[in-house]
């Protein structure tokens, strides 16, 4: 690495050091009780994997250029250059890592690793070194947010046919999925896939909800690239589109990041206030069926049923009850997962990693302490409102053969519901 | 199929939710050589736009995007 680069990489490491980041770094006792809290580690044993192992890579080059004892005696104070070793060990520590926060919620610092890593993250695509697949998914998006125009017959066509799925559930003719409709009181911004918009629709429909889609959703690879600019331009589409339709409320899918992205993050990228109430889907399911605006039967869903807490709607967003009271409202059969809440195991799919087959090997061990936590729960059914936790613990389910079904949340909410029209299958 | 549409490799993506097809395709385009095709066939309707919307932002091309029978068909070129 020739010497601009070196200048331009401490520029970045500069930037993004806030003071916050510098007191992780220099508080850390390496008492090392963040190992037993990260399941990569847990489920590898592989030293690179553990939490302030990966934060120290961080540390060191941060005290080659911004610390003196480390630029002047950089062996005491293992100061390193960030060369091809270096960027080599920060690529796997920052996009292996699912950003959990498991091991900042069991640190007696509350040190912050997944926050440190996203300094790793601008140092490797500062490097041209960001991790291929989601700097990939993060312009794909971009240019359908851009060009929505291009895709607007495509999408449209797919709207109605989700329409029609629709009608035929809640077995009303008059049941609707509209798009951007100005006024409604709610844009939904939904994931890309049918599955995330057809459940949604019944709820809202059988709610009698004013509600919208637009062309915009909500996955948002850019944040998992570690690029707040490509992140805050895809949550923009949908905040610009919610502001021309006039809603009064964004309501987020079943997908982890989205709901932290829309609720904790746009702020923070953009500099403005977030102009409407950002809600997740489940919390105005759990207050349609406490309102009585939907109805569901207890004795319609088969089985024991659990529920994963996704660490980006539960650790890292707070939300508890409104999935738990949603499940004991469709079944008096429920078991929850120990631990559970903020001490639940990651289950290894986050982070974006799902999408990044060179990670498969350590996402599949990660995963041990989630399958030893469903098989003691002893349940046949998991309910899981986020999409890359389904992707992994489907995973799971095959590998390990637990037999389990899994479904989305709102999904469980239709099956329960006593409508008129056919059953749906599971997403 | 004409000559120049010689499939070089077939996805079987139905059943995937999005954005899963776009990304098994963007996943598998390194396995055919530079102009060779990928056949891909998936069920969820976001795919009509999602795969394009790859293939644009990448610089590869989709020389087919069609629904058949509730199945969307499409043909994606490496160009790069
Ligand atoms: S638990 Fe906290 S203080 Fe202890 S080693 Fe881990 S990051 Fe450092
Ligand atoms: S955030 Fe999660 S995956 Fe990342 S180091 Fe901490 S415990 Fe491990």
């Amino acid at each position: 690495m020739d010497a601009q680069q070196l200048t331009t990489l401490a520029g970045v490491i500069d930037k993004k050091m806030n003071r916050q980041l510098k007191q992780y770094i220099d508080i850390c006792a390496r008492c090392a009780i963040c190992k037993d809290a990260c399941h990569q580690y847990v489920g590898t044993g592989d030293f690179k994997y553990l939490p302030a192992r990966r934060a120290e890579l961080i540390r060191q080059v941060y005290k080659k250029y911004f610390d003196k004892t480390g630029r002047f005696v950089p062996a005491l104070y293992e100061a390193r250059d960030p060369d091809d070793n270096l960027l080599d060990e920060l690529y796997d520590s920052a996009y292996a890592c699912t950003g959990c926060r498991r091991c900042m919620y069991y640190c007696p610092f509350s040190i912050d690793t997944a926050w440190i890593l996203s300094v790793a993250k601008a140092i490797l695509i500062a490097a041209g070194r960001g991790n291929e697949m989601l700097g990939q998914l993060a312009d794909a998006a971009i240019f359908k947010g851009d060009n929505a125009e291009m895709f607007n017959d495509v999408m449209i066509s797919g709207f109605e046919d989700i329409q029609e799925e629709v009608r035929a559930i809640t077995g009303n003719p008059e049941s609707q999925v509209p798009v951007n409709k100005q006024g409604a009181d709610i844009l939904y911004v939904a994931l890309a896939g049918a599955h995330s918009i057809r459940p949604a629709a019944v709820i809202f429909e059988e709610a009698g909800e004013s509600w919208t889609i637009s062309m915009f959703e909500a996955a948002n690879y850019g944040f998992f690239y570690g690029d707040a600019e490509k992140a805050r331009l895809i949550t923009k589409r949908y905040i610009d589109e919610a502001i021309r339709l006039g809603v009064k409320e964004i309501v987020v899918p079943e997908c982890g990041h989205a709901y932290r992205v829309a609720e904790f993050f746009y702020e923070a990228w953009s500099k403005e206030p977030m102009p409407f109430k950002v809600s997740h889907i489940l919390e105005k399911v759990d207050q349609y069926i406490k309102a009585g605006r939907i109805t569901v039967d207890k004795g319609l869903i088969e089985g024991k049923v659990t529920y994963h807490d996704p660490c980006q709607l539960g650790r890292n967003g707070g939300k508890f009850e409104e999935p738990r009271d949603i499940v004991k409202a469709v079944t008096d059969n429920f078991v929850d997962l120990t631990p559970n809440r903020a001490e639940q195991w990651c289950c290894g799919g986050g982070g974006g990693i799902v999408a990044m087959e060179e990670f498969k090997d350590v996402r599949l061990a990660s995963g041990i302490k989630k399958v030893e936590q469903l098989k003691a729960s002893g349940a046949s059914v998991l309910a899981c409102p986020c999409e890359n936790c389904r992707l992994q613990i489907e995973e799971l389910n095959e590998v390990h053969e637990l037999g389990l079904q899994v479904w989305q949340v709102i999904d469980l909410v239709v099956a329960a519901m006593p409508l008129k029209g056919k059953k749906p299958m599971q997403a | 199929m004409s000559e120049e549409n010689k499939i070089d490799l077939e996805l079987d993506l139905k059943g995937l939710l999005c954005p899963l097809p776009m990304v098994k395709v963007s996943q598998n385009i390194g396995k055919v050589e530079v102009g060779g095709i990928i056949r891909a066939v998936a069920t969820d309707p976001g795919a009509m736009a999602d795969i394009p919307a790859w293939a644009k932002s990448t610089g590869n091309e989709v020389l087919q995007a069609e629904k058949v029978d509730g199945q969307f068909v499409f043909l994606v070129k490496r160009v790069k």
